[in-house]
């Protein structure tokens, strides 16, 4: 049939195949400019307090205790990123880490007695523990159509009820295996096994960004939720696989900061939630979803923490600390909104 | 494709009727028809949106059924939609494989995506259509006109997936374009043709006749016309177009004295990309008309005087005296109303009754100081239920609940509940509407208008607006192209027209 050849003919016309390549060169530049804000507010920040505090603050061991520090919310931004471009949000964030890291502790060798399941078997059924409110996040939210904002309220709570039932009644247990606590601040080529981890889930998790289809779905579903429904993406898997996926990374983080303070406790968390949505936000992935990536909230990680750590080192009193933190997050917001601030529309 | 007796009714209303036509391989057909001629409906039982009633659709003779939008692609139909349906922060290949998911492709395996392949691959469907687009730039930095060759570029994919040639459905591709993105556009659907075949829909005639080989009228859901364009001039379609009665009845109202100071003056009001030196005066008493086609711009301008969306420059006086940071609260206290075409979405709160929506802006004596006075609301409604005669006579009922015309009186009755009412803009008033209904609000209008009311007024007819207006503006990409006053002129439906499109 003349279709066939007509449509073949012209598609291997081979002059016009080339693209222009010139319009890219000028917008990956812009590109570039654009992560160039946040990356020079870390650089400036670095050097502010370096000239602050010249003996403490650029010293090996004050750096190991920053990406120590970093790691934990490193992670969990891994998950908190997909689920925020995506325009929802996960606030489960610190119950899932209780419950997943009380179910670690109890499930390694503690002092409540027992030798445990040993390290591996813990950490995969506390992962799996977090995956499972994750899931349950991911189906009421699709399901029953309940904005992620309460659904993720609640499951927070829920999680926090876990641990605390799983803690029980009895004294408090603290890991036995001293070679366990001492491995996230042991250092590797010069740097805390916690750090190397929480980049080696960050590397894994910006391939998944930039490779899988399912991320990119993710943007797709950010940008536009009814195009993307209209062109054939199953919107609501995508959207539970994410969730799963971040309370994933939560109930990772929370294992981790269970070893580090060497005992369960339900309240492993707090902080956690405030200091991860803020450093995506600050890195540039913006709350309505399609915009940003994990690259940017692992800067927007470093940012916060340096800050943190800097405020500390420069006899900022730990008062008024929280308060800068909520004056850096609003000043990010508001610059990033910038150029979006124009009048109210009626919806259209 | 073939199309015989294709039918389709919502609710009470025939949308389409007994549409039979055929298309034949590289062949580019234009469709026309006033708005609500039925066209939209017919693309969307093409592409699978809506299933028809009656009437059997044939590609390559054989018989075929859409019962999803992806039925059609996998027929060989490609769309490319009045409004643009690409991901703004994805990039060009992205998009086009996107089109495809579901389908198997070789720029993923296994869901992950192999970027070169992909990028290959759009390269090469990009090449189709000539377009000169990198694939890997962000579609959201692209102009209009690009981001149109890649829509386009999208919809011909689909004879890769069905080796057969496509049937391409380009639904008021240029409403939007600049002349010389047009031209650019015209000269890829003249290349389409080579490849498959092409369904144009446009208002703009001149187009049309360039572009296509045939040229299918519809009015009131039925094909009316089937024209080759080689013998038929722009002229002939407008009248197949508006149908025969084209000489309305000329208005008749009569204007003594001197007209007074204008309520509302706009002068060279513009907003990029919508609308630019737009200038006119409302005049107490007087219905003044924007009409044109989708596109012209006349919504946005009508939205701006409102304070809904905002202008970038020229001027706005109300009462005389210019505006500063114009917004919706301020319009309303100034004593202007504004019944937009959305109506439930917009124009009114559904959840909560009809005598809640009665009384929302202009409270009246339903209120007395910070309080609610529920018994003088009651009474306030039943007396608007009773003049415009809104059935059922319940206003303690959901006003979701009541039919499309019933809530139009109500939300009318809103803003005539007003004590000081010197602007109405009204935003298609009548769409949807019954002819009693529409009977109605055409009376409270005039009963406003006559009280010294100024109205704004976007017509859903020519008719309609040769009906109500004193005087009529025409838009046109943005632009006033003419302006008739009534009182002095009688233009026909068809000079209308010929400045609109």
């Amino acid at each position: 049939m003349s279709p066939i050849k007509a449509g073949s003919s012209a598609g291997t016309t081979p002059a016009e195949a080339a693209p222009a390549a010139t319009p890219s060169l000028a917008k990956r530049l812009r590109f570039d400019v654009k992560s160039a804000g946040e990356l020079g507010a870390f650089v400036v920040l670095i050097v502010v307090f370096a000239i602050l505090n010249p003996s403490t603050f650029l010293t090996a061991k004050n750096i190991q205790t920053i990406l120590n520090q970093s790691a934990i919310p490193l992670i969990i931004a891994v998950g908190a990123t997909l689920v925020i471009l995506m325009g929802s949000i996960d606030l489960s964030v610190e119950g899932v880490m209780g419950a997943a890291g009380m179910t670690f502790v109890l499930m390694s060798a503690n002092s409540r007695g027992g030798t445990g399941y040993g390290v591996v078997v813990a950490l995969i059924v506390a992962v799996a523990v977090g995956m499972v409110l994750g899931l349950v996040s991911g189906l009421i939210h699709t399901r029953l159509r309940v904005p992620s904002f309460i659904v993720t309220l609640g499951v927070w709570y829920v999680g926090l009820g876990i641990a605390t039932l799983l803690f029980g009644t009895e004294q408090i247990p603290f890991l036995t295996s001293d070679s366990l606590k001492a491995w996230p601040t042991s250092l590797s080529l010069g740097l805390p096994n916690s750090f190397w981890l929480a980049v080696l889930l960050v590397l894994v998790g910006a391939a998944i960004g930039r490779y899988t289809r399912l991320a990119r779905w993710t943007y797709a579903i950010g940008n536009n939720e009814q195009i993307a429904l209209g062109n054939g993406i199953p919107v609501a898997r995508v959207k539970v696989i994410n969730f799963v996926g971040a309370a994933g990374c939560s109930a990772f983080a929370g294992v981790l900061a269970s070893i580090q303070i060497g005992a369960g406790s339900a309240t492993v968390g707090v902080g956690s939630l405030f200091l991860t949505i803020a450093a995506v936000v600050i890195g540039g992935t913006a709350l309505s979803g399609g915009k940003g990536g994990i690259l940017r909230s692992a800067l927007g990680v470093l940012l916060l923490t340096t800050l943190n750590n800097g405020l500390i080192l420069s006899g900022v009193s730990p008062n008024i600390q929280s308060g800068v933190s909520g004056v850096v997050l609003i000043a990010a917001i508001i610059a990033a909104a910038w150029p979006y601030r124009g009048r109210l529309r009626v919806s259209k | 494709m073939k199309l015989t007796g294709i039918g389709k009714t919502f609710a009470r209303v025939q949308a389409v009727k007994d549409i039979s036509m055929e298309i034949r391989q590289g062949e580019v057909i234009g469709l026309i028809g006033e708005n609500g001629a039925g066209k939209s409906t017919l693309l969307k039982i093409l592409t699978g949106l809506h299933q028809p009633d009656t009437g059997v659709m044939e590609v390559n003779g054989k018989e075929v059924t859409f019962r999803r939008p992806q039925d059609a692609t996998a027929a060989g139909i490609g769309v490319v939609h009045q409004e643009q349906a690409l991901f703004t922060n994805l990039s060009v290949a992205e998009n086009i494989a996107m089109n495809g998911s579901g389908v198997k492709d070789q720029g993923t395996r296994f869901g992950i995506f192999r970027w070169r392949i992909l990028n290959q691959e759009a390269a090469e469907t990009l090449a189709r259509v000539h377009a000169k687009v990198d694939p890997r730039a962000i579609v959201g930095d692209l102009s209009f006109v690009d981001r149109q060759m890649v829509e386009i570029a999208r919809a011909l994919r689909v004879d890769e997936m069905v080796h057969a040639s496509p049937l391409v459905i380009l639904d008021e591709p240029t409403s939007v374009l600049e002349r010389d993105e047009t031209e650019v556009l015209e000269r890829e659907i003249r290349d389409l043709k080579k490849i498959g075949s092409v369904i144009f829909v446009s208002h703009r005639l001149d187009e049309v006749l360039r572009i296509c080989d045939r040229v299918v009228v519809m009015r009131a859901g039925e094909i009316v016309a089937e024209r080759a364009t080689a013998d038929v001039t722009e002229d002939e379609l407008f009248a197949l177009m508006i149908g025969h009665n084209e000489r309305a009845e000329v208005h008749s109202r009569d204007r003594e004295g001197a007209k007074p100071a204008p309520i509302l003056e706009v002068e060279g009001l513009r907003r990029d990309h919508a609308f630019h030196d737009v200038s006119f005066a409302l005049v107490p008493g007087h219905i003044l008309t924007i009409v044109g086609t989708n596109g012209s711009g006349r919504e946005s301008v009508c939205r701006a005087i409102f304070g809904a969306e905002p202008y970038d420059g020229g001027v706005l006086r109300v009462g005389g005296e210019e505006v500063r940071s114009w917004s919706m609260s301020k319009a309303v206290r100034s004593g202007m109303a504004y019944v937009p075409s959305e109506r439930r979405v917009e124009g009114m709160i559904g959840g909560m009754d009809a005598a809640e929506n009665l009384t929302l802006v202009h409270p009246g004596a339903a209120r007395s100081g910070p309080l609610l006075r529920k018994r003088a609301r009651a009474k306030i409604a039943a007396e608007w239920f009773e003049r415009l005669d809104v059935r059922p006579r319940d206003p303690a009922l959901d006003l979701a609940r009541f039919s499309g015309g019933n809530q139009q009186k109500v939300v009318m009755a809103k803003w005539l509940q007003s004590a000081d009412l010197k602007i109405l803009v009204l935003d298609h008033p009548l769409r949807g509407l019954d002819p009693g209904a529409a009977e109605t609000v055409n009376r409270q209008i005039r009963a406003a208008c006559d009280q010294g009311t100024a109205v704004l007024l976007l017509a859903d007819t020519l008719e309609e607006a040769l009906h109500m207006s004193d005087e009529i503006l025409v838009m046109r990409d943005g632009e006033v192209t003419a302006r008739f006053d009534l009182s002095v002129e009688a233009p026909t439906a068809i000079d209308l027209l010929g400045k609109m499109v």
